[in-house]
């Protein structure tokens, strides 16, 4: 698909290949996209997101000029849409809309061939080539034996996958795409933006609505968060995926951090609490005993702190990356008396202190020292596969001793059962 | 299930050929099919067969050919409406009845009985027809559009809608009228092609081949309105332009087809499904087969009617109604059970 992308000539590098000035759009005086600039250039992915109703179809419709716009102009290639002949315009714009019901016995060749009708005279037939392009476009998105299969009896899936391959059958410069993988599953899903991340790269310009927020941080050169029909961040994924700005526009509480394994950027939601008073709940941790337990808290919504922790520990790393309120101290160094009083005041004003399960030597005895402040402690008590607490010393035996006097002991599920009784009788 | 269309266009001429030639040869006086072919020779310049006598050249020239015309015209353009208007709505299920056609076209025929003009003139029955259903289809059309754009939905509630205000003017009409003005009208509703002259067929021919000629020109259109209008906006297809003008020429197509024969129902319908199972959903194809296939359906209806009791005909419309209504069921319980089985 990469190999026909002819840059046209007298089109010079500066001009944006779609452009919208002061685009907006009303409907029953309700503006639906409003005062929109926007000026995307050769060889861009733009990942238009927001919520439900932001105005995403809405954008791609004026852009493929499907809709009038009520104020501003779209220019394509510094060509105002709105003077181009329809036939003119489907030659640079593809629109792919979300699933359309298909009554008619059309089978997925016919289909693809109907891209090819604004390359066609009047009673031009198909060529061998343009065939040929269907059936390009059919290997593209992994679907080469579906050739004669009728529509209407593929998945839904291979029908969205039809319809982005009719898209590109008609082989545009600019390519919109609504909401192409709301029906695939993730192997389709990375196969579809594989192609438009390719054929972005060879110098066309793709725009995608997309609803998952990691998808499009990972695929998209850009993206364009719209909020009530209005830009509310544009550029690239590290600058618009600020839990702030999605946290206030979604009315969700999200998490973005990167990635472990691919370092782009993913988006999840928290369940929010909303209303309520959540438990304010202190975790003790260390060796990674504490990330289990943290993540289940922070979903249902606790207000966590951690601590004292060792830099870069996995527990440490993953209460700063949910921005919790931790106290540390450096790698491997010793949890001093000082450092125990500085995270004091964390274990006392938390309703519930949780001292998870980890080997304790001469380096974090201190910790159990801070569990004894606790106004409430539970004492996590290791299951299979968790990290095992080894008492080190007879200093340590002998302060765990005197902690679970005064300490419920329960399993980390117990725990998060505990908890989450609580949280429900105090809704 | 496809054939190759060649074979299926071949096959669909040499059929209509053969209806026409029997429907022509049967009826209460047998004309061997040879003489009628002669008779055909001589028309084309070649004498050289025995013609058949004068008595038999009226009845061939006179009679049975200007009804078996007209049979085809008007098989032929129900049919090619029908797959323009399914193709339009991408719904097989669609009709040019949709559009108020027969309602308006029922109201008309009635005003023309119960006013008495029927009786005047041959053509003042068919001209009120055509009347009736353009205004209705107007009045529907104006009132699903707004703001230059034509809602195909709107279209089907107020089609609704209208169809039933002319069938309570057509009742509230013949409430009022004689006892063979109600015979009249219901004979019309049957639909029939007897004692249609070459006066009929040469004033609704060119109205109908020309607006088939003209449906068929979309078949392209038609096949990417199967995308829905975003997708055939997008491929650039003036979608507005291209829907109103479907819609009136379907309208006036099927107007003027059922001013000559009155309502015949399930034309539209049965011919294009049949033929979208053998050659394919392409409009390209399909609406030339669905012209021939219109074509001989109706003749063969008709001259299924003419013979199945004689003296007697059955009309048109019934045979139509009789073949239609158990395939129609047939075709609703097996998109039923197909959808049953996908979910």
């Amino acid at each position: 698909m990469t190999g026909s992308t002819p840059v046209p000539g007298g089109l010079p590098a500066s001009v944006p290949l779609v452009a919208a000035d002061g685009l907006a759009w009303s409907v029953a005086g309700v503006r639906i996209i409003d005062s929109i600039d926007l000026a995307v250039g050769r060889g861009e992915l733009v990942g238009v997101i927001g919520p439900n109703g932001a105005g995403k179809t809405t954008l791609l419709r004026l852009l493929s000029g499907a809709l009038a716009p009520t104020e501003g102009a779209v220019r394509l290639g510094g060509r105002p849409l709105g003077e181009m002949s329809a036939r003119e315009r489907a030659r640079k714009v593809a629109y792919m809309a979300q699933e359309s019901m298909q009554a008619l016995p059309f089978t997925a060749m016919e289909v693809l061939l109907m891209g090819r009708y604004p390359h066609l005279a009047r009673f031009e037939r198909e060529s061998a080539a343009d065939r040929q392009k269907a059936r390009d476009a059919l290997a593209a998105v992994g679907l080469p034996e579906i050739e004669n299969r009728v529509i209407a009896e593929l998945s839904g899936g291979e029908r969205q996958l039809i319809l982005f391959a009719r898209a590109l059958v008609q082989d545009t410069d600019v390519l919109l795409l609504d909401e192409p993988s709301s029906s695939l599953d993730i192997g389709h899903q990375d196969r579809i933006f594989s192609l438009t991340q390719e054929i972005a790269r060879a110098g066309r310009t793709v725009i995608a609505s997309v609803h998952n927020l990691s998808v499009a941080a990972e695929y998209c050169t850009r993206l364009l968060l719209l909020d009530r029909g209005t830009i509310a961040a544009s550029g690239p994924a590290e600058a618009v995926l600020k839990p702030e700005l999605l946290d206030r526009i979604y009315g969700v509480r999200t998490l973005v951090s990167p990635s472990s394994a691919t370092g782009s950027l993913t988006v999840t939601v928290v369940p929010g609490r909303t209303g309520g008073r959540s438990a304010r709940v202190h975790v003790i941790g260390g060796a990674g005993s504490a990330v289990n337990i943290t993540r289940e808290l922070y979903r249902m919504g606790c207000r966590l702190s951690g601590g004292v922790a060792h830099e870069y520990d996995s527990d440490e790393k993953l209460w700063r990356s949910l921005a919790l309120t931790v106290e540390s101290v450096g790698a491997f160094s010793r949890i001093s008396d000082q450092d125990v009083a500085r995270a004091a005041r964390l274990v006392e004003e938390a309703e519930l202190t949780i001292l998870c399960s980890f080997p304790v030597g001469a380096g974090n005895l201190g910790n159990l020292k801070l569990a004894g402040r606790a106004r409430r402690l539970v004492i996590a008590s290791p299951g299979p596969g968790d990290v095992g607490r080894a008492l080190l010393s007879s200093e340590a035996e002998e302060l765990f001793r005197q902690l679970c006097a005064g300490a419920t002991q329960l399993s980390y599920q117990e725990i998060v059962a505990m908890i989450s009784q609580r949280e429900g009788s105090a809704r | 299930m496809k054939t190759k269309p060649a074979l299926a266009f071949a096959a669909l001429s040499v059929l209509l050929a053969v209806a026409l030639l029997l429907a022509v040869s049967i009826g209460a006086v047998a004309i061997p099919p040879l003489s009628v072919l002669s008779m055909a020779a001589q028309a084309l310049g070649v004498h050289s067969f025995a013609v058949p006598d004068a008595t038999t050249q009226v009845i061939i020239t006179q009679l049975r050919l200007p009804r078996v015309m007209a049979a085809a015209l008007v098989g032929c353009s129900l049919a090619v409406c029908g797959v323009v208007m399914q193709g339009l709505f991408r719904n097989p299920m669609a009709s040019p009845e949709i559009l108020g056609v027969s309602a308006g076209g029922s109201l008309g025929a009635v005003i023309a009985i119960t006013a008495g003009l029927a009786g005047e003139s041959q053509l003042l029955l068919p001209l009120f027809t055509i009347a009736g259903a353009l205004v209705c289809t107007t009045l529907i059309y104006l009132l699903s559009s707004s703001r230059g754009t034509t809602s195909l939905l709107f279209i089907i509630i107020a089609g609704m809608a209208i169809s039933a205000l002319c069938g309570g003017i057509t009742s509230g009409l013949l409430l009022f009228a004689r006892q063979y003005e109600v015979t009249q009208y219901v004979f019309w509703t049957m639909g029939g092609l007897d004692g249609r002259t070459w006066q009929h067929v040469l004033l609704s021919a060119p109205v109908l081949l020309p607006g088939v000629l003209a449906l068929a020109l979309f078949s392209r259109e038609l096949n990417i309105f199967s995308l829905g209008e975003e997708g055939a906006h997008s491929l650039g297809v003036h979608v507005e332009s291209v829907k109103r003008l479907l819609l009136a020429l379907s309208a006036i197509v099927t107007g003027v087809a059922i001013s000559v024969s009155g309502p015949v129902g399930f034309v539209g319908l049965l011919v294009p499904h049949l033929l979208r199972m053998l050659v394919g959903p392409d409009h390209r194809k399909l609406v030339p087969a669905s012209a021939l296939g219109g074509g001989l359906f109706l003749v063969v209806c008709d001259l299924v009617g003419r013979i199945i009791a004689p003296p007697f005909e059955i009309r048109v419309g019934i045979i139509t109604a009789v073949i239609g209504s158990p395939y129609l069921l047939s075709l609703v319980l097996r998109t039923q059970r197909r959808a049953a089985g996908v979910r």
